[in-house]
């Protein structure tokens, strides 16, 4: 049985952090044990950064650390010193939504949308190494990340005109 | 989760300290396992001793003579991605590749992989009783239905060390470095494996003071075949259900240092060594592969609902013996 309340423990008290999110430098506290998506959600108040399983197997938690797609629920927020964090947050730009994003809305590649924060990022990383990734590096690459509404075609669909617009230089059009 | 004591080792020889001067430590490296363990209080230990930040850990070498070195701390991705690995221990890398997911194999080291603990579904839900958590009952042996992380071997225990990428290892005769505050010692791999007790969660021998610095793979004078296969329900994203490594050398078209491990049938990686004797001095054929799986599986005790992980681990074997004749590697 889980008890109800932790034992007293001096791994309590807070520890005070530089988190750099989103390109930006913030000044968090928070205690040792919390994973980096407790923090994110909870301290941060960045909720985009969704909360599923919490063990690893669903992928809905991926956030980007220094450019690569990792779990928030297994991470620690204290791992996150000296690391570039990237959440669904920081991903539209000035002049609005992310190429992915739009695709994503266009082709109904989000229903309940769940899934879609890990998945945008997730897609963001595999273009950033790979501008015209073909549908098996996609469905490799994405494999971690579970949808349970679209079936998967929409998704990859998406992240394909996306690319393909990305190419050509019409973000959105 | 469990509130804990956050303490970061620079080198493992700190590791080994600091795991000395607080008795119920745990090292904690890529936190794949240990973290969910610890959110389910499977785990309460107060202080972890992280790997996250100590040096050299993170490094593959090939050594003067030929061995290689990979650090405790070196993760499934790189694994998969590394030159030396695909050249020299294509299984490996092959098996790493394969095993959980993009977000994971960028976390998950070899180390955490090696001493990671059953995924045995009652073990890892603090709500139903478990032999190997202390209680009388174990819900396996009653339960009807498929059961996925039950081994066929070794009753004491049904539940099966999951890692696909030990059986690998096994089958390269790696041995591994164990370091606690009083300094490094090699353990041969089938030495690092302890027989389930009832009450005790681990598989290895590993004490509480106890850290893995590194693997060791030995060189080899002859050319090596090597093969691995793995049975799984999802292309993507999926624990095999049965795993299966081998390696061997030919002398005169004849089988020789034959080694067959199988990962996901048992409470530690399994070394059929009735299946190396069947295998030892004969061709590399179906049919040998075909008698080799009936000496290994004499002596396979299966609770009802895993029995069909013997014929998986029959496909297996083929395939893994396949894999290594082809060469492709
Ligand atoms: C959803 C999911 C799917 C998975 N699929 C697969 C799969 O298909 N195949 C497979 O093989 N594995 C699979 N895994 C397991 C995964 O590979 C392991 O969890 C991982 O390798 C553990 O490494 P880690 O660094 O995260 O270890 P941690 O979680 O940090 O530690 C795990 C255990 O090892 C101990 N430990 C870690 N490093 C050391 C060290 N250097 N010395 C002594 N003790 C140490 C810790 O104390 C702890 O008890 C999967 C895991 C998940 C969550
Ligand atoms: S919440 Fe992190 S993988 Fe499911
Ligand atoms: S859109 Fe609902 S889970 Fe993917």
């Amino acid at each position: 049985m889980k008890p109800a309340t932790e034992p007293d423990s001096p791994a309590r008290s807070k520890v005070q952090m530089i988190l750099r999110v989103n390109g930006e430098s913030h000044d968090v506290a928070f205690v040792p044990h919390k994973t980096l998506l407790e923090v994110l959600r909870e301290d941060m108040r960045l909720t985009g950064t969704k909360h599923g399983c919490e063990l690893g197997e669903c992928g809905t938690c991926t956030i980007l650390v220094d450019g690569v797609p990792r779990l928030s629920c297994l991470m620690l927020g204290l791992e996150s010193d000296g690391h570039d964090i990237r959440t669904i947050e920081g991903m539209a730009g000035a002049c609005g939504a992310h190429p992915l994003q739009t695709a994503f809305a266009e082709l109904g590649a989000a229903q309940c949308g769940y899934c879609t924060p890990g998945f945008l990022l997730a897609a963001e990383a595999v273009l950033a190494r790979d501008p015209t990734p073909s549908r098996a590096t996609l469905v490799e690459e994405l494999g971690g990340n579970l949808c349970r509404c679209t079936g998967y075609l929409k998704i990859y669909e998406a992240i394909e005109l996306a690319a393909a617009r990305m190419q050509k230089g019409t973000p959105d059009a | 989760m469990k509130a804990f004591k956050f303490l970061r080792a620079r080198t493992c020889g700190e590791a080994a300290q600091l795991l000395a001067k607080n008795a119920d430590a745990r090292v904690h490296a890529g936190g794949t396992d240990l973290l969910g363990r610890m959110k389910e209080r499977l785990d309460t230990s107060d202080v972890l001793v992280s790997l996250c930040d100590a040096a050299g850990l993170d490094q593959i070498r090939v050594e003067t003579d030929g061995s290689i070195w990979i650090g405790a701390r070196v993760t499934l991705a790189e694994l998969a991605a590394s030159e030396a690995c695909r050249t020299f221990l294509p299984t490996l890398a092959e098996a790493a590749g394969l095993a959980a997911s993009p977000q994971l194999r960028q976390r998950a080291t070899i180390a955490g992989n090696l001493a990671q603990q059953t995924r045995c579904h009652y073990f890892r839900l603090a709500t139903f009783p478990c032999w190997k958590r202390g209680d009388d009952a174990c819900p396996v042996k009653e339960a009807g239905g498929v059961q996925d992380t039950a081994g066929i071997f070794d009753g004491a225990c049904v539940s099966a060390h999951p890692s696909s990428v030990a059986p690998v290892l096994g089958s390269l005769d790696a041995e591994i470095t164990v370091r606690d505050a009083k300094g490094p010692r090699p353990v041969p791999f089938d030495a690092f494996w302890a027989a389930p007790k009832p009450g005790i969660a681990t598989d290895t021998i590993l004490g509480a003071g106890d850290v893995i610095e590194a693997i060791r793979i030995p060189p080899r004078a002859a050319k090596q075949y090597m093969g691995y296969a793995e049975v799984r329900q999802k292309a993507a994203f999926d624990w095999a259900l049965v795993s299966c490594a081998v390696r061997y050398e030919i002398v005169e078209g004849a089988m020789h240092d034959v080694r067959v491990w199988f990962g996901s049938v048992a409470p530690a990686p399994w070394r059929a060594r009735l299946a190396e004797a069947a295998l030892q001095g004969g061709a590399c054929t179906d049919e040998a592969a075909a008698k080799a799986a009936d000496a290994a599986l004499a002596e396979a005790r299966p609770v009802a609902g895993a029995a069909y992980k013997e014929h998986l681990a029959r496909v297996a074997l083929r395939r893994a013996l396949a894999d290594a004749r082809e060469g492709a590697k």
